[in-house]
Order: structure tokens, then sequence, then C-alpha cells
């Protein structure tokens, strides 16, 4: 019986320090290809920093407009540091998966091989989705100060509309190109704008009908109420 | 024979055919036009009275330039000119490409160059009110060699010009030191040495001052310290048929090309201090104090509606000093409204820095201007309203002493 027990207990304990030396190499390469990772981007984004200060990309971003372009989607930040974060982001991405790789667990084998046959989407997908973010501060700012000129009631309202849907409209672009639930986003997108089309078209045709016919008669009436007697250049 | 300038595609072979045909002229008159059938007409008649009288003893010859394919003008114009003496002769000329205002003006210099006439007046197929005397006038002094250019001067109300008398004219005194009226005036004469100038400086087609290229001419005049000449020229009216651009797209046509020029030119503008009057020839315009129809409240709702909507935009735009200054104008009755020409004048600088920086897209900056205008306009008409001359001269004055105020804080910040 103590016998039976002593050996359960050693071969219990083998196995697992067998296990332990299988898996602790791994380990111990994942946590220092993360940790090398961490400290070779660290200084790769310092360097970058650096660089783009030397050769004063700040400020030629500025007089370029981009430094503006940047700040008027939503992302104030120096570009240096810009750069410097993303240079940064990319090296641990890359140790990340290098370490993941490395622990040679079935469940992440052909880990890195998946993520790079995924890589042209992702690239796509995060190119798609900055066009349509900028398109969509683009329309609403365009909108916006169209609507405040017209004197329009609710013009924050109808901007804001314009930007959401074009972002729900790159969204479901992106969704589509990672290929992530495509028929459910193509379904519930067809059925979200056409039904939204629909409501609008309802409701501004039976509850705005007064409305539609104001704003279509002071369109076609413009000269009538811009008889302001004054010119301005 | 001059090379074509850059925009090689401006004219047609068979344009040019008919330009060189022309021959060597003292005086070319160039007619831009633009869907503008019913009144070209009318200045081309205008125009052949004054070359074959007040300038009968030059050689001259009139171009009359469109842009678009749907334009019916050159039509009219072919048909007018039909019925009438070959002299002067008229030359019609598509511009090709893109119809913009900018094109048929590069197509009318480059014409100017081509043909080496010493003297080219402008004068829009819209601008009804020009008389032969006029045209003489504003030629005469460029063929005597006493200018490089002459403006015209109007007599005008209130109401009239305000975007220039509260805005251009005044940024303009600030920036280039010379009291002049009109910035746009729908005709202007320019000298062959300036034409030739601004070609040469033309940097290509997709240049971002491109649409400024008819006020370029005179800022290019003013900044060069050439000489400079005012002509009285009545009152100015234009076709009744056309219809103006909405206010903010005016906005765009011409405060954003004036701000976009300020980049070529700081070099100049931030050594110049003070302003002086630019030499007149004839009577001084008056300024009448009628208003006419206006609807102030409509203007000052337009104001308060750009406050409280468009606030994240001007937030980007203007300093917080500025934005201070105008929350308290928000409050005020259209019959009490007040904006200071030391808010506007700072309103304006903080715009220009915007567009020098390219806080926004270049379309929304001059259009997000649009309701601070209209605050602007309210207040000066309700203040120069049935007010003596006197008056509303002293309160043009102090627009243009509050812009030429701010102009150091516009130096300092322009990086």
């Amino acid at each position: 019986m103590r016998e039976a027990w002593s050996d359960a207990l050693v071969t219990s304990f083998r196995e697992v320090m067998n296990r332990l030396s299988h898996i602790a190499p791994r380990v111990l390469a994942m946590l220092t290809l993360i940790l090398l990772g961490w400290a070779v981007a660290g200084l790769a984004s310092r360097l970058a920093v650096r660089l783009s200060r030397v050769v004063d990309l700040d400020a030629r971003c500025a007089r370029w407009g981009l430094t503006a372009g940047l700040a008027r989607s939503g992302l104030a930040q120096l570009p240096s540091l810009a750069v410097g974060r993303l240079i940064f982001w990319t090296i641990f991405c890359v140790a990340l998966l290098m370490g993941i790789e490395a622990l040679e667990m079935p469940a992440t084998a052909g880990l890195v091989a998946g993520v790079i046959r995924f890589l042209p989407n992702l690239v796509i997908a995060t190119l798609v989705w900055t066009a349509g973010w900028l398109l969509a501060n683009f329309m609403a700012q365009a909108v916006l100060i169209a609507a405040v000129n017209a004197q329009i009631a609710f013009a924050p309202l109808i901007a804001g509309a314009i930007r959401w849907l074009v972002l729900i409209f790159a969204g479901a672009a992106v969704l589509t190109q990672l290929g992530i639930a495509r028929e459910m986003v193509l379904l519930t997108f067809g059925i979200a704008f056409g039904g939204s089309v629909l409501a609008l078209a309802l409701a501004f045709g039976f509850g705005g009908k007064e409305l539609a016919r104001e704003i279509l008669e002071s369109r076609l009436r413009k000269e009538d109420q811009n008889d302001d007697h004054m010119t301005h250049v | 024979m001059v090379e074509p300038i850059g925009d090689a595609d401006l004219l047609t072979d068979g344009d040019l055919r008919a330009v060189a045909a022309l021959g060597s002229v003292d005086v070319l008159v160039g007619v831009p036009a633009r869907n503008q059938s019913r009144s070209v007409t009318h200045v081309l008649e205008v125009v052949r009275t004054g070359l074959t009288t007040a300038l009968a003893d030059r050689k001259s010859a009139v171009v009359v330039l469109a842009a678009g394919f749907q334009d019916e003008t050159l039509d009219a114009v072919k048909g007018w000119a039909a019925s009438r003496p070959s002299q002067p002769p008229v030359c019609c000329v598509r511009i090709a490409g893109p119809p913009s205002r900018s094109r048929v003006m590069l197509g009318l210099l480059d014409i100017l160059r081509r043909l080496e006439s010493p003297a080219c007046a402008l004068a829009d197929a819209g601008l009804v009110s020009l008389t032969p005397e006029t045209l003489r006038c504003l030629v005469q002094p460029i063929l005597a060699g006493e200018a490089d250019y002459v403006s015209p001067a109007y007599t005008h109300t209130v109401a009239e010009g305000t975007l220039t008398t509260n805005l251009l004219a005044p940024m303009c005194r600030a920036l280039y030191g010379r009291r002049i009226q009109q910035l746009l005036g729908g005709c202007a004469a320019v000298s062959q040495r300036i034409a030739a100038r601004l070609l040469d400086t033309h940097a290509s087609p997709g240049d971002p001052t491109d649409d400024g290229l008819e006020m370029r001419l005179l800022i290019e005049t003013l900044a060069s310290g050439e000489r400079i000449v005012e002509v009285h020229a009545g009152r100015k009216t234009l076709d009744a048929g056309l219809t103006p651009p909405d206010l903010a797209t005016t906005l765009a046509q011409t405060v954003g090309p004036f701000f976009r020029l300020m980049d070529r030119y700081r070099e100049v503008w931030s050594e110049i201090g003070g302003s002086v009057s630019v030499p007149r020839i004839g009577e001084p315009p008056s300024i009448l104090p009628e208003v006419g129809e206006v609807q102030l409240d409509r203007m000052v709702r337009g104001f308060r509606l750009g406050l409280k909507d468009l606030l994240p935009i001007w937030e980007q735009v203007l300093q917080e000093e500025t934005l201070g200054l105008l929350y308290p104008l928000g409050l005020l009755s259209p019959d009490e409204f007040v904006f200071p020409v030391e808010h506007w004048a700072r309103v304006a600088v903080d715009f220009a820095v915007a567009s020098h920086e390219r806080r926004l897209p270049r379309g929304h900056l001059p259009r997000a201007l649009t309701p601070l205008y209209l605050g602007r306009v309210a207040a000066f008409l309700r203040e120069t309203q049935g007010a003596s001359p006197a008056r509303i001269v002293t309160a043009l004055e102090a627009i243009g002493g509050a812009f030429e105020a701010a102009k150091p804080g516009l130096a300092a910040r322009w990086r």
C-alpha cells in the first residue's frame, strides 16, 4: 500500500518534472523573446523619435498640414511620437508572435503563419478604416458648416448622422474584408441601411410634408428671399 | 514669339493662330466671360466705343475669353461682331479644361505676353456699368508709363461690397501698406511688366494660389512696390440676370485665396508698417448711407447659430481669448448688436493664421467664417445706416486702423 502510494507520488512528480523540463526552456525562450522584443522595441522607438526630431519631422509635418490633419481626426499627437509608437508596437507584436511560436504548443502551432497569411487583409482593413474615419470627419465638418451657413436648425445632428453613416459603412467594409461574420454584416447592414432610408423617406413624406414644401419653396424662391440690397465683393 | 507658359493646354492651336493674327497692339482689352451671353454684348459695345473714340490713336484689340463647353457667350459675341465694323478686331477664345476664372486670367496674361501689348485692360463681361470714359481712364496711366496697375474706385452704399470694406481692403491695407478700395473691382488695367512677372513666378497649374490669380495681379503690384493708381469709376452695376454664388462660396473664392497669398508674400508684408493712400484720378468716390432692404435680424441669427453650432470648428481656428470676446455678442439682440472692429480684426488674424497652419481643410476654413462675417456686417450696417458721410469714413478708417493694430500680432504668430 505504502509502496504503491510512494510509486504513484514519484511517478507523478517525475512526469510533472519531465513535462516542466520540456516546457520550461520554451517558456523561458518565450519570456526572453518578449523581454528582448520589448527592449529592442523601446530602443528602436527612442531612436526613431530622435531621428525624426533630427530631421525636423514635426515642423515639416506642421508645414505640410499633416499634424493639423491628424489633430482634426482626433490624433492630437506629435508625428515624431506617433512614428516612435508605431515602431514600438510593430517590433513588440513581432516579438510576441515569436514568443508564442516558441512555446510550440498545439494550440499555437501555425499561429505565425496564420497571422502572416492574414496580414494583407489586416493592412487593407486598417487602410479602409483610416480612410473611412478621415472621410467621416471631413464630410461631417463640411455638412456642419454648410448647414449652419444655410441657417438650418439641428445642424450638429445632421453632421453627426453623416459621420456615423460613413463610419458604419466603413466598419461594415472592414468586417467584410476581414471575413468576420460576412453574411451577417451584409445582411445587417443592408437591412439597417435600407430600413433607415425608407423610414426617413416615410417620415419626411408624411410627417414633414409641410417642411418639405417650405424647403423646396425657399430653394426655388431663393432670389425672392435673398432680396437684401447688398453685395459682398 | 514667347514660349507658352506651363499650362500649355489653355489655348488650342486654332485660338493661338487667331490671337497671332491680331498682330502687335498697344491696348489689349480682355473680357473674361462665363455664361454671360446676356450682358457681354453690352460690355463689348462700350469697349468698342471707348477704343474707337477715347483711344482712337492707339492700335487695339479685344479678346473675349470663355471657359466651359456649355457656355453660349462666344456664340453671342460672334453674332454681335458680325454686324459691327472690323475695328477693333475681336477675338474669341475658349479656355480648355475645367472652367475656372483663374484659368481664364492665365489665358489672358499669356495672350498679353504673346502680343507684347504694353497695356491690358480687364473688363468683366457682367460689368454693365462700364463706360468708354472709365476704360480710357484705366488704360491711359499705363500707356503714359505712370502706373503698372490701375484699379477702379466706386461710389457705393454702405451695403455694397461689405466683404471688401470690412475684410479684404482693411487687411490688404494692413499687410501691404496701401489703402486701395477694390481688390476685385470687375475691371482694371495692368502693364505688360506686371503680367510678365506674374507669369514668370507662376508655379504650375496646381499652385494653391491658382484660384486667386486675379487678386494676385494686384497683390504682386503692391508687393513689388510698383506704381498703382485708382480711377473713379462711378457706381458699380453687375448684370442683374447673373445669379451670384452663395455667401460661403464667395468667401471661399475671395478670402481663401487672399489668405493663401499671404504665404507667398510673407517676406514682403512682414516688413511693412503703416499705410498710405493710393494716387487717384478723378473725383473721390462717395459713400452713401443707404442700406436698403437688408435683413439685419437674419444676419444676427446666422451669427448666433454659428456661435452655438460651429463652436467645435471655431475652437480649432480661434484663440481662446478671441472666443471669449465673442461669447457676450451672442447675447445681444439685433437692435443692440455690435461687433467691435478690434474683435473682428482678431477674428480675421486667427483665421489667417489657421489658414497658414492648415488647421482646417482648404475649402472649409473660409466657409466657417461666414457666420462671423454676417455678424460683423450686421454691426457695420447698424452703425453706418443713415450716418453722415464723415461718420461712415470714420467707421471705415476704424476698421483699417484695427487691422493695422493687429498686424504685429499676426506677424509674430506666422511661423
